[in-house]
C-alpha cells in the first residue's frame, strides 16, 4: 500500500520540474488544493500534458510503478481526475493500489 | 473589387453587431469605416503598393480583421501568423518572401515595417499578373522546413458568393490555419455575428458561449478533451449552442460518445479541411459516427492506394519551397489514410512520420536538430506516441555523451527548446537512453513499444 503522502510528495516533485519551465505568474502551488485543470486553470493543453507525462515519470522513478494517467478510463470517467492536486493523488492511488 | 460581395452586404446589416472581440462590440458599419481607413493608411501613409507580399501577425481583432479585408481589396499577398508564432517570424517572412510585416499587438495596435526583401515567385507573379488578392499558409515540412502553400485567394473567396444561414459564431480556430479564416469569411459574407478572443481556455469559452449565446462552436478534438477534463461546461449554461463542429486531428469515439451524452442538445458536426484544397463540405453518417461524406460543389474526391486525393477550384497554385504535390490529372495528395463504406469516407491519419499535436502538425527532423546542438547530447530520435488529450505528444529519445541526472537533464533540454521551438513542438516526454538502436540497414529507429 502506497500512502497519500508519498503520492502528494511525488506530485509536489513533478510539480518543482514543471514549474522551473513556467513563467512566475503561472508557477503552480504545491497544495492539496491547488486548481491543476479546473475552473481558471492557468495551464493550457501542453502544460495539462506535460503535467500528466512528468507525474507518469516521477511515479515511475520514485515509486517504480508504471501507470497510465490518461486511457480511456480516465477520460470517460464521470468526475475528472485532473481537476485539483487532491483529486489527481486519489486516482493516482486508485491505479496503484489497484481498487 | 474583390471584397465588393462583402461590403454590400455589410452595408445592409449597419446596425447589426459584425464582431465582439475581447468583450468589445463593432458594427459591421464600424467594419466598413475601419476597412476603408486602412485600404487608405496602406496605400497614402505606409507605402504599400498593391500586390505587395504582406506578412500579417496578429489573432482574430477589429484592426486585424479591417486590415486583412483592406489588403485583400488592394490584391495584396497577405501572409496570416498568429501571435504565438513569434519563434518562427523571421524564418517564415523570408520563406514567404515577405516584403512588409504588419503586427498587431494585444492591445490591437498595428506597427508597420519595411523588410527589405523583394518577393519574385513565380507563384506570386502568376497571382499579380491576374491582378488578385493572394493568400500563403504554412504546413509542415518533410525537412524541418515549414512549407508555403500559395493560393490565388479569389478561388477561395468565391464560394462564399453563394448566401448560406449564419448562426452565432465563436471562431475559436486559429488566425493562421484556413480554418479560422474560413469560420469568419462565413460568418462575415452571411452578416452573422463573430466573437473571437485571445484566450481560448476552457473556461473562457464557456463563458463566452453563455455571455453571447452562442450558437457555433468549431474546436478541435484535443479543445472538446479539455472541455470534459476541465469540467468547465458544468459551470455556465451552454444551452444556446446548437453545433460543434470539429477537424484538424482524428477523434476517439470515446470523446465522442462522452460528448453526446453531455450535450444532447448540440449537433456534433465532423469538418474536414486541407490548407492546400480549403474546406470540403461534409455530412456525418449520424452523431456518434466518425464516417462521413465528403465533397461539395468544386471538390473531386478520389481514393488511391487507401490514400485520399482532392482536386478542387480552390487548390493551392503549389508551394514555394517544395516540389509540387499534385498527380499528373491534378489531384492533391492529402497522405491522410481513409478506409471506405459506399459514399462513406472514414479519416484514419497520416500515413507519414508527420506528428500532429491537437491540430499542428510537425516533422521529427525538425526537433531533432534542435536537440541536437545541445550540449552533451550524443544523438537523439523523435516521434510521437498516442495521447488521448491531444491526439500526440512529442517524445524525444536521447543518448548522452557523459551521465546527467535526468530530471536535470528534461528541464535543461525543454528550457533550450523553448527559446527555439514553439510551443507544441517541445517534448513532452524525454526518456535518456544508454544506446540509441539501430536497425539492420542503419536507419534508427525509434524505441516507442
Amino acid at each position: 500500500m502506497i500512502t497519500s503522502e508519498k503520492i502528494n510528495e511525488t506530485i509536489f516533485n513533478a510539480l518543482d520540474e514543471i514549474n522551473q519551465l513556467l513563467p512566475d505568474e503561472n508557477k503552480i502551488e504545491k497544495k492539496e488544493d491547488t486548481v491543476l485543470y479546473g475552473a481558471y486553470s492557468r495551464l493550457d493543453s501542453l502544460g495539462l500534458v506535460n503535467l500528466i507525462v512528468t507525474v507518469e515519470q516521477r511515479v515511475q522513478d520514485e515509486l517504480g510503478r508504471s501507470i497510465d494517467l490518461t486511457d480511456e478510463k480516465a477520460l470517460s470517467r464521470k468526475n475528472s481526475p485532473f481537476l485539483t492536486v487532491k483529486t489527481l493523488s486519489d486516482y493516482i492511488a486508485s491505479l496503484l493500489n489497484n481498487e | 473589387m474583390h471584397i465588393d460581395f462583402l461590403v454590400s452586404g455589410f452595408e445592409k446589416s449597419r446596425d447589426k453587431t459584425a464582431l465582439i472581440c475581447n468583450d468589445r462590440k463593432y458594427t459591421f458599419g464600424n467594419l466598413i469605416d475601419n476597412i476603408y481607413f486602412f485600404k487608405k493608411e496602406l496605400s497614402a501613409k505606409q507605402n504599400i503598393p498593391s500586390g505587395s507580399t504582406v506578412l500579417l501577425e496578429g489573432d482574430f481583432t477589429f484592426n486585424t480583421i479591417s486590415l486583412f479585408l483592406a489588403l485583400t481589396e488592394n490584391n495584396c499577398i497577405i501572409v496570416p501568423l498568429n501571435s504565438s508564432s513569434k519563434s518562427d517570424r523571421t524564418e517564415l517572412a523570408n520563406i514567404s518572401e515577405s516584403e512588409y510585416v504588419i503586427s498587431v499587438n494585444g492591445s490591437d495596435e498595428a506597427e508597420f515595417k519595411k523588410t527589405g526583401i523583394k518577393s519574385s515567385h513565380e507563384f506570386i507573379n502568376k497571382i499579380r499578373d491576374r491582378k488578385n488578392p493572394g493568400l500563403i499558409l504554412f504546413s509542415s515540412g518533410t525537412s524541418g522546413k515549414p512549407k508555403a502553400a500559395v493560393h490565388d485567394f479569389s478561388g477561395l473567396l468565391k464560394k462564399f458568393r453563394t448566401k448560406r444561414e449564419a448562426l452565432i459564431t465563436l471562431n475559436f480556430l486559429l488566425f493562421d490555419h484556413w480554418g479560422g479564416l474560413n469560420t469568419l469569411f462565413h460568418t462575415l459574407s452571411n452578416s452573422g455575428t463573430t466573437v473571437a478572443t485571445a484566450d481560448r481556455s476552457p473556461d473562457n469559452i464557456c463563458r463566452l458561449i453563455e455571455e453571447y449565446k452562442i450558437e457555433l462552436l468549431p474546436s478541435s478534438p484535443t479543445f472538446l478533451n479539455l472541455l470534459l477534463i476541465s469540467e468547465a461546461y458544468k459551470r455556465y449554461d451552454l444551452k444556446s449552442l446548437k453545433i460543434i463542429s470539429y477537424g484538424t486531428e482524428s477523434m476517439s469515439p470515446v470523446t465522442l460518445r462522452k460528448l453526446n451524452s453531455e450535450f444532447p442538445f448540440v449537433k456534433f458536426r465532423q469538418t474536414y479541411g486541407l490548407i492546400e484544397t480549403g474546406v470540403l463540405r461534409t455530412k456525418s453518417k449520424d452523431d456518434n459516427s466518425l464516417w462521413l461524406k465528403l465533397g461539395g460543389e468544386g471538390f473531386d474526391v478520389r481514393v488511391r492506394d487507401s490514400i485520399l486525393q482532392i482536386k478542387s477550384e480552390s487548390n493551392i497554385l503549389g508551394y514555394m519551397n517544395y516540389p509540387s504535390p499534385f498527380t499528373e490529372d491534378g489531384y492533391f495528395i492529402t497522405g491522410d489514410e481513409v478506409e471506405t463504406d459506399g459514399e462513406y469516407y472514414r479519416i484514419l491519419g497520416r500515413k507519414s512520420e508527420q506528428i500532429n499535436i491537437g491540430g499542428e502538425k510537425v516533422y521529427p527532423a525538425e526537433i531533432e536538430n534542435v536537440i541536437r546542438e545541445l550540449d552533451n547530447v550524443a544523438d537523439a530520435i523523435v516521434y510521437g506516441e498516442k495521447n488521448p488529450v491531444t491526439g500526440n505528444i512529442i517524445c524525444a529519445d536521447v543518448r548522452l555523451i557523459k551521465d546527467e541526472n535526468a530530471s536535470d537533464f528534461r528541464v535543461r533540454l525543454k528550457k533550450f527548446c523553448m527559446t527555439k521551438l514553439r510551443a507544441f513542438k517541445i517534448p513532452s516526454r524525454v526518456k535518456i537512453l544508454e544506446e540509441i538502436k539501430f536497425s539492420e540497414r542503419f536507419k534508427k529507429t525509434s524505441n516507442k513499444s
